[in-house]
């Protein structure tokens, strides 16, 4: 049966893809970073469709930033002020198509291989996912996630020090 | 009250709010009340020519003005005016403030590079260093106030206040909410991404006609929204005595903005490294403090 939950579930769905597509054929690295963006946030979206308010929300926040930061990074080192650049975003072409299609039919044949089993009809209202979230981030998962944000904050402290000029007062 | 009564009440009162809060930014401006002033503003930009910048994107041109202005209506489409009163009742509406806060700051993003001019991508610049910045003391302020209320639903986050406001709970989470707002709002004195005198407009400037309306308009919206989430965050929201909930809504939330523009009207515009600096050196740092703190609290 087609749900209305169903259509938009499919509208989100291609909307992630077109823009994920629309990526590579843009002609500057902004319009490439906005493109992802629109296409995380269509992924949100579906996140939300499936009643993952949480995850939703989240991914939707994140991925704002995100995109952002790496359009002003990519401005930076590209210098392309206005998109006027006509720049190519595809490389090695042959060799790209070629894993392209490797991997969608690697993914459509892992989704239709895998059993999905009967789908959820009972799930926790969006108050109890939050509490359920955190009970898991806090106990079983709370190695790995502590593990992982020590990670990522020691990479950007790193970076930050690689990249800063030594000034003449902090020389010996 | 009936729902639909109450709606239409609160939608009157947003409007009748967005042009007291236009008044007052002319008045912080210029020092003179007048009433007619942002009437005549509207007027002169409805009727204006629409100039277009060579060779500018064209999506991002046309849709910046109208991503900016649409989540602004979302985030107000999820506070709660009165109990009972709020169009969307987010399971993680606490959250859903930055989510939405955040695309402020791509439309700004998108529309000062869009026209391709030098003032618009550095104002647009600007306003990606600020919003990034200071949105982080605005989650984490945010957190404490969930931790309090132990829900991410705004309608609980009030109720929580009933013994004791947040303001008084946890004030260092109020100053830097309070702060933030006025740097995510882009207020003076924080007004760098459209800095009259250094950018000549910033962002908007290569913007005329519909396009500059929406955003001024979008502003204007903004600045009571912000006003709104502070009530309702950390000034007790809908409750007080005698008067129903939504009317006490609307006085605290005419007091904040009034705040807002007061601050504005007697700071000095902040340099934008120092206003970077403060953020991540002292801002982020009290804002985490402000988390142990309630954290302590709450376990006493």
């Amino acid at each position: 049966m087609i749900s209305i939950q169903l259509i938009f579930l499919i509208i989100f769905g291609l909307a992630a893809i077109w823009f994920g597509w629309r990526v590579f054929m843009t002609s500057s690295m902004v319009r490439s970073a906005l493109s992802l963006l629109a296409s995380m946030v269509a992924i949100g979206a579906l996140f939300l469709v499936m009643e993952a308010e949480f995850l939703g929300v989240l991914q939707i926040m994140m991925m704002g930033t995100e995109m952002s930061i790496m359009a002003i990074f990519m401005m930076m080192y590209m210098m392309d002020p206005g998109g006027l650049g006509n720049m190519d975003m595809s490389h090695q072409k042959n060799i790209s198509i070629a894993a392209g299609v490797i991997v969608t039919v690697l993914i459509i044949g892992a989704a239709l291989a895998t059993d999905w089993g009967t789908i959820a009809t009972q799930f926790p209202g969006p108050h109890e996912q939050n509490r359920l979230l955190g009970m898991e981030i806090l106990k079983r998962s709370m190695m790995i996630f502590e593990t992982a944000g020590v990670t990522i904050l020691t990479g950007m402290i790193a970076s930050i020090a690689v990249a800063l000029s030594i000034k003449k007062s902090m020389e010996k | 009250m009936t729902p639909f009564l109450s709606g239409f009440m609160i939608t009157l009162l947003f409007v009748g709010g967005v042009y007291f809060v236009a008044v007052l930014e002319r008045c912080s401006m210029t020092g003179n009340v007048s009433w007619s002033g942002p009437a005549r503003s509207f007027l002169l930009l409805f009727a204006q020519e629409e100039i277009k910048t060579r060779k500018h994107d064209k999506v991002f041109f046309e849709t910046a003005p109208v991503l900016f202005i649409g989540v602004i209506l979302l985030t107000i489409s999820i506070l709660p005016f009165g109990r009972g009163s709020v169009i969307i009742d987010l399971g993680t509406g606490a959250l859903f403030i930055n989510a939405a806060l955040v695309y402020i700051m791509v439309s700004l993003l998108m529309a000062g590079w869009a026209v391709n001019g030098v003032y618009a991508m550095v104002g647009g610049w600007r306003a990606l260093a600020q919003l990034i910045a200071y949105s982080m003391p605005v989650v984490m302020a945010l957190t404490a106030t969930v931790m309090r209320a132990e829900s991410m639903f705004l309608t609980d986050i009030v109720e929580s206040q009933q013994s004791l406001w947040n303001i008084l709970y946890q004030p260092v989470g109020f100053i830097l909410f309070y702060i933030s707002a006025l740097a995510i709002a882009f207020l003076p004195p924080f007004d760098l991404p459209v800095a009259e005198g250094e950018l000549a407009g910033g962002v908007w400037a290569d913007l005329t006609g519909a396009r500059k309306l929406l955003f001024r308009l979008g502003r204007l919206a903004l600045v009571l929204t912000l006003s709104v989430a502070v009530v309702v965050l950390y000034l007790g929201g809908w409750m007080g005595p005698w008067l129903p909930g939504f009317v006490w809504t609307f006085l605290k939330t005419l007091l904040v903005a009034a705040s807002f523009f007061a601050v504005g009207h007697f700071m000095p515009r902040i340099r934008h490294d120092h206003l970077l600096e403060y953020n991540w050196k002292y801002g982020v740092p009290l804002a985490l403090y402000n988390i142990f703190q309630v954290g302590v609290v709450l376990l006493l």
